[in-house]
């Protein structure tokens, strides 16, 4: 039976499109999985089925009924309850009471004025409530954190809180947005026989998104992905992993001649862990690797709030070498660079740029001694003309560069030099970044995100300009979601996975190996085994959805016995039996 | 009655048997600075209602302070009504304007609903409490003379038996106050926690960001309100002068100062509006070591923007809150101590 039923749904933000044209069916008991890269729509999906964004057009039901006119709490009172990728506990509030609130906002109807006079009604209210969200955080196992505040907690516990939370206003469909993000290869395991746990317990279906393609190929039971705003592809786990389109979409559009994995293929690292390739790199126009580094990470390990986002990340650039990070979104590469450039605070470990440690050091000391990052999202100020941002950047330096220098790399914004850079494509913006970015004359540039939704031709030509740079003696740390693209233009490559580096290869050799990279963005290989075992939950049945039905209708247990041995007799489905004498009955 | 109301009200007992000795033997201006304390004190628990559990900002709350004065001297002045009914009529306008003042708040956050908030006051300081067209109001340029009202049987004379006032007023804090505790560690004080640090969370789990959000306002209002239906009563009259901008700026501040999430930081709060300035006006001027000097009430206004600097830098939560805090971790320290969780209050 089709619990939540999504139709065309479109979302427009001005001229942006979010979704277009998005249907999507979740049956009750089902883990339903949605994947795609950055930018693709999914969290616009959740906020429009939680009621946070309205649609521009389309329709969701819920259980037969339009949610439509229904705001973020009504929905929450008909059952929809959701988790938040940058978590959204209440900081200053203990873990009991953030269960609470959303009990008895939900389940039961109290009085703000008997409350405040403490009458014996909102006193067994109170007591009902909290032995609830005792039981909640036993099964969770959270038990020694009641009376602790959710603010204090590090952020794995936090998400398993908000996952309490979600569960403790007794929904029947869980929206969970990045439950993996932040967790280490550890946890996201413990998390994924959790949340089973947590479907099978609480007879709950779940909505899941998350970047983290082992947890959704071992939990989910069905995956959609969706990439620039429109379904992709849909199917189960392993069709998923092997569509054409989704390798295409996550790693970017491959060259023929590497489409087909070769045989033998150097496996740089299995399965047990980082190792480092001492050898230098083999492709030719690889500078000589014996040269001292001109940026040294060590142990560098950052995060935001609660969250250690990288952890132990070494990593090495030399003078005039092009460097590619790659690795799952969430993996830890945006991170990285944010914490070399000094945006954010290294927690511990060290970078040296030539030589000279740098950690601790403002952003602007640091790009003043030759290291230029241009973020994700291009940082440039939308309502000033090309020139005066190439002004502004040489101004910044100290010393006058002639723009000319620019404009010869970038012809295309010499004519455009007097047009707002809000106005600009895409592609032209992100030529603006990296042309003020040259201007200063960096030994190294850092570029996050380059191609993000940019069209592939336009993606071509900022990558020839890579190697344009190259030419010119500036070495240059890629961080990209093109794979193919980054391979093909890069020296090395750091693969990143759960906020460290797990390999490190020579950008040739990860190339004639796809395994191993499609293995770190959609899942490695090595947990398909685990994935079938999952398919059964902990008493040795499949669930299957319509028999979650039955069981959520509390049916006496003989009945229920009573179903599975006559579906056993007539090798049918047990949900297909309970439904056809549910249809008797009706009648 | 859980054990945690039980202490609540036995502590609310003392705290009222204790401050309602205070003023005992004082003279009349400082019996009035007692009484008006309480009044401020009102105005900056209606903040720790609405900043500190509900965390919406309010720059008007003096405004509604105003509208409750005004509408107990409607009351007893025009419509020779009992100052009782006074007290009702005052609290209930100023709870309708707290619910009209909420609705903006439905959008808006931070900087822009203060700059709103501020706008309201602004308006009704000259265009409502200085204006003829609400003259059956606001009583004209005169205001409302309401000497030789009685409340319960007591007549109260505004230059005599302000004690009497003032115990009254200090009663009904201390009721308040309790109430206040209470709905901090309830359901429907949670709800308004929850819209505090994260009002994405609160809808999406179920809370009724319209419902609570113009309840806080509400709430807030009319709490403000009761505090400024006494004004007429221990003045004797009312004017636009003690409501207007700058002391709702200033109970803003001072709420800040003393911690805006803590009850008790209320009364210290008004303790502190009503007598520093008193005092510096009073004593603050004379001669020292051959020097004339003089404090002047101007003076509080520059050591109040002082003290703020310093206490968010030193007592981030405030002067109640970081006591409060360092207490407990003393407690905590001592041998034998069981560690017990600090929950604001």
């Amino acid at each position: 039976m089709t619990m939540l039923r999504v139709r065309d749904l479109g979302v427009r933000f001005g001229g942006l499109v979010a979704l277009n044209n998005v249907s999507l069916d979740l049956n009750r008991g089902e883990i339903l999985g949605l994947i795609g890269p950055n930018g693709a729509g999914k969290t616009t999906l959740f906020n429009c089925i939680s009621g946070l964004t309205p649609p521009t057009e389309g329709s969701i039901l819920f259980e037969g009924r339009s949610l439509r006119f229904a705001p973020p709490h009504e929905r929450a009172r008909r059952g929809i309850a959701r988790t938040f990728q940058n978590l959204q506990l209440w900081e200053s509030m203990t873990v009991l009471e953030n269960l609470e609130v959303p009990m008895d906002a939900v389940v039961g109807r109290r009085n703000t004025f008997s409350d405040a006079l403490g009458l014996p009604l909102s006193h067994y209210a109170e007591r009902a409530a909290s032995e609830r969200a005792r039981a909640i955080l036993h099964v969770l196992e959270l038990d020694g954190y009641g009376s602790r505040l959710a603010g204090d907690l590090p952020a794995g516990i936090q998400r398993r809180v908000e996952l309490g939370r979600a569960l403790a206003m007794r929904p029947k469909l869980v929206l969970l947005d990045e439950p993996a993000a932040g967790l280490d290869a550890g946890e996201t395991e413990r998390l994924a026989s959790l949340l089973r746990t947590v479907r099978d317990r609480f007879h709950v279906s779940m909505l899941l998104v998350d970047h983290d393609m082992s947890l959704v190929m071992r939990v989910c039971d069905y995956i959609y992905v969706l990439d620039f705003g429109k379904v992709l592809a849909r199917g189960r786990p392993a069709d998923v992993r092997s569509d054409r389109k989704v390798i295409a979409a996550y790693l970017g559009e491959a060259t023929p001649e590497l489409a087909e994995p070769a045989e033998e293929a150097p496996v740089v690292v299995a399965a047990e862990g980082p190792k480092r390739l001492k050898a230098p790199p083999t492709n030719g126009h690889g500078p000589p690797s014996n040269e001292a580094p001109l940026l040294e990470v060590s142990g560098l390990a950052a995060g935001y709030g609660h969250l250690e986002v990288i952890r132990d990340v070494n990593l090495v650039v030399r003078p005039g070498e092009v460097v590619a990070c790659i690795g799952a979104n969430g993996a830890g590469k945006t991170t990285t660079l944010r914490a070399i450039s000094g945006v954010i605070h290294a927690r511990s470990g060290s970078v040296l740029f030539d030589g000279h440690k740098i950690t601790g050091s403002s952003p602007e000391s640091i790009a003043r001694t030759g290291l230029a990052h241009i973020p994700e999202g291009r940082g440039l100020f939308p309502t000033m003309s090309v020139e005066d941002t190439l002004r502004l950047a040489t101004d910044s330096t100290g010393a006058r560069v002639k723009l000319e220098a620019a404009y010869e790399v970038f012809p295309r914004l010499k004519q455009r030099r007097h047009q707002a850079v809000g106005t600009l494509s895409g592609g032209e913006q992100q030529m603006v970044a990296m042309a003020r970015a040259i201007l200063a004359r960096p030994r190294l540039l850092m570029i996050d995100e380059m191609s993000q939704g940019l069209a592939p031709t336009i993606v071509r030509q900022l990558f020839q300009m890579i190697d344009v740079f190259r030419q010119q003696g500036t070495a240059v740390l890629l961080v990209e979601q093109f794979v193919e693209s980054a391979l093909a233009v890069a020296d090395r490559a750091y693969v990143f996975e759960h906020g460290t580096i797990a390999h490190e290869a020579a950008a040739e050799e990860l190339r004639r190996d796809r395994n191993l990279i499609s293995g770190s963005y959609l899942g490695s290989t090595a947990t398909e085994t685990a994935a079938i075992e999952v398919a059964a939950n902990g008493n040795g049945h499949k669930p299957h959805p319509e028999l979650m039905e039955i069981v959520s209708m509390r049916v006496p247990a003989e009945i229920k016995r009573a179903l599975e041995e006559r579906a056993d007799l007539e090798g049918r489905p047990v949900g297909a039996l309970a439904l056809e004498l549910l249809e008797e009955v009706k009648q | 009655m859980m054990p945690g109301h039980i202490v609540r009200f036995a502590v609310a007992l003392v705290a009222f048997a204790i401050l309602a000795r205070l003023p005992v033997g004082l003279d009349g201006a400082f019996q009035f600075d007692a009484a008006l304390a309480l009044i401020w004190a009102f105005g900056i628990l209606s903040i720790v209602l609405l900043t500190g559990y509900a965390g919406q900002v309010s720059l008007c709350q003096a405004t509604f302070a105003g509208v409750g004065a005004y509408g107990a001297g409607m009351v007893v002045a025009s419509l020779h009504g009992g100052y009782l009914l006074g007290i009702v009529v005052g609290v209930l306008f100023a709870m309708a304007l707290g619910v009209l003042v909420g609705l903006p708040a439905l959008r808006l956050h931070g900087i822009t609903l203060a700059i709103v908030t501020l706008g309201i006051a602004l308006v009704f300081d000259k265009y409502v409490f200085q204006d003829h067209l609400f003259d059956w109001f606001t009583g004209g340029t005169a205001g409302w003379q309401v000497a030789n009202a009685s409340i319960l049987g007591i007549k109260v004379d505004y230059s005599k038996h302000l004690l009497a006032a003032y115990d009254i007023l200090l009663a009904l804090f201390c009721i308040t106050a309790v109430l206040m505790v209470n709905l901090h560690q309830s359901g429907a004080g949670r709800r308004f926690r929850a819209i505090r640090d994260s009002e994405v969370a609160a809808s999406t789990m179920g809370v009724n960001l319209t419902r609570y959000k113009l309840l806080a306002f509400a709430m807030s209002a009319g709490i403000a309100g009761l505090g400024g239906s006494f004004y007429p009563l221990i003045a004797g009259s009312v004017s636009p002068q003690p409501f207007w901008v700058f002391t709702s700026l200033q109970l803003a501040a001072i709420g800040v100062l003393m911690g805006v999430r803590y009850v008790p930081a209320a009364a210290l709060g008004g303790l502190f509006m009503a007598v520093v300035p008193d005092v510096l006006t009073r004593y603050g001027h004379g001669a020292f070591m051959g020097r004339v000097y003089d404090i002047s009430n101007d003076w509080f206004q520059i050591a109040l923007g002082l003290l703020l600097i310093a206490q968010l830098i030193l007592l981030p939560d405030g002067v109640w809150g970081d006591l409060r805090n360092h207490a407990a971790r003393i407690r905590s320290a001592l041998p034998g101590a069981a560690r017990k969780q600090v929950r604001p209050a």
